[in-house]
């Protein structure tokens, strides 16, 4: 008997390896298309973290375009509540009727400016942006800007010599006696 | 996605550094003004005060009111790029009216980071003059003087850049009396 029939099925076959055959057949590869069952439920993974960070970034964008228009409105609002609620004190010389300043010894009229208090304008006269209307569009002013502008600009010329003062005071002392204004010899700064 | 992800996120950067530069120059200009408000109280003690605050607005408003002629030119280009003036002085009738506490919340700001002391005059009759600047990099972005004197109280705050030299010839010119207040005072015989 050849075993033939076990390496290529020619010869003579064996009872035997037959009834294995037949008994093993039964599990043997029997190709059929994929049958997906319909109450099968998928379940993806979603990768929520580019969306997460976009939702940030804008968030982020919101608080800092929110904290710069506040500090905007801030800053330019400052000068309106200082005109408006605060106005802004003129020069004032609170003096005693016994005392005399120098000033008023030495240069007759005081050099410290008795400036009344300002009015202040209506408030229609305010623009949204905080900038005067009647001040930007105008260019001729009138009686009360005129009167503001020389009350502001004593103001200034007083607050200039006043720092100019002290200045030349710091030079004088510390170049010795010295006439005034030798600070041009020290280092320039600004 | 990725490639948009990474721009939002160089956006975002780049603009959170134009926002810090942004902020931080606003505060370096809010922290040359000071506030002056705790000297208020002396105003009662005092015999003579002058009170001086002068905003951008109003320094606009200054400026308009300056004629064209050579002197109001000199003083444009010394008010150019100030952003506000504040003085403060009082003048006591005796001495010992103020005290240090009084001073020590202007020394508590100029001791913030950013001031210098750039000049102090020590003098035990007529007092101390300091003066303060404030840097913002290479140029100066404030002012401040304090003077300390046994009868007189002054603090001196200019809010943006300012030419000491030309501030200091800003006495006796334009048609601003040198009013000589800080001048030596004759002595007496007390004094002697």
């Amino acid at each position: 008997m050849k075993d033939d029939y076990l390496w290529d099925k020619s010869g003579e076959p064996d009872p035997e390896v037959q009834q294995l055959e037949e008994i093993l057949g039964t599990l043997r590869y029997q190709p059929r298309p994929l049958e997906i069952p319909d109450d099968l439920i998928v379940q993806r993974r979603r990768n929520y973290f580019p969306l997460l960070a976009i939702a940030a970034t804008f968030v982020i964008a919101l608080l800092a375009a929110g904290l710069w228009y506040r500090a905007a409105s801030q800053k330019s609002a400052a000068p309106l509540e200082a005109q408006v609620e605060q106005p802004a004190p003129a020069p004032t010389v609170q003096q005693r009727p016994e005392d005399k300043t120098l000033a008023t010894e030495n240069h007759g009229p005081s050099p410290l400016p008795r400036v009344p208090p300002r009015k202040t304008q209506p408030a229609n006269s305010v623009a949204f942006n905080g900038k005067r209307h009647n001040r930007a569009s105008a260019p001729v002013l009138t009686a009360a800007q005129e009167k503001e502008a020389e009350e502001a600009k004593a103001q200034l010329l007083m607050a200039l010599r006043v720092a100019s003062e002290k200045l030349n005071l710091v030079q004088r002392k510390t170049q010795g006696a010295g006439g005034p204004n030798q600070i041009r010899n020290q280092h320039k700064i600004g | 996605m990725k490639l948009l992800f990474q721009q939002i996120i160089k956006t975002l950067i780049l603009g959170s550094l134009v926002l810090a530069a942004s902020a931080s120059r606003a505060t370096a200009q809010d922290s040359s003004r000071l506030r002056l408000t705790s000297l208020d109280a002396l105003a009662g003690k005092a015999s003579e005060t002058v009170d001086v605050n002068i905003d951008e607005r109003l320094m606009h408003v200054a400026a308009s009111a300056l004629t064209s002629d050579d002197d109001s030119k000199e003083i444009k280009k010394l008010i150019n790029g100030i952003k506000g003036i504040y003085v403060k002085s009082f003048e006591f009738e005796h001495e010992n009216e103020y005290s240090a506490a009084d001073v020590e919340d202007i020394r508590a700001q100029l001791r913030l980071p950013g001031w210098s002391k750039l000049v102090n005059v020590t003098s035990k009759k007529e007092g101390n003059v300091e003066v303060y600047v404030l840097f913002n990099g290479d140029t100066v972005g404030g002012l401040t003087i304090l003077s300390t004197e046994p009868k007189e109280l002054t603090v001196v705050n200019i809010v943006g850049p300012v030419d000491l030299q030309k501030l200091a010839e800003f006495e006796g010119q334009f048609g601003i009396p040198d009013l000589g207040l800080e001048s030596p005072k004759p002595k007496t015989k007390k004094e002697d």
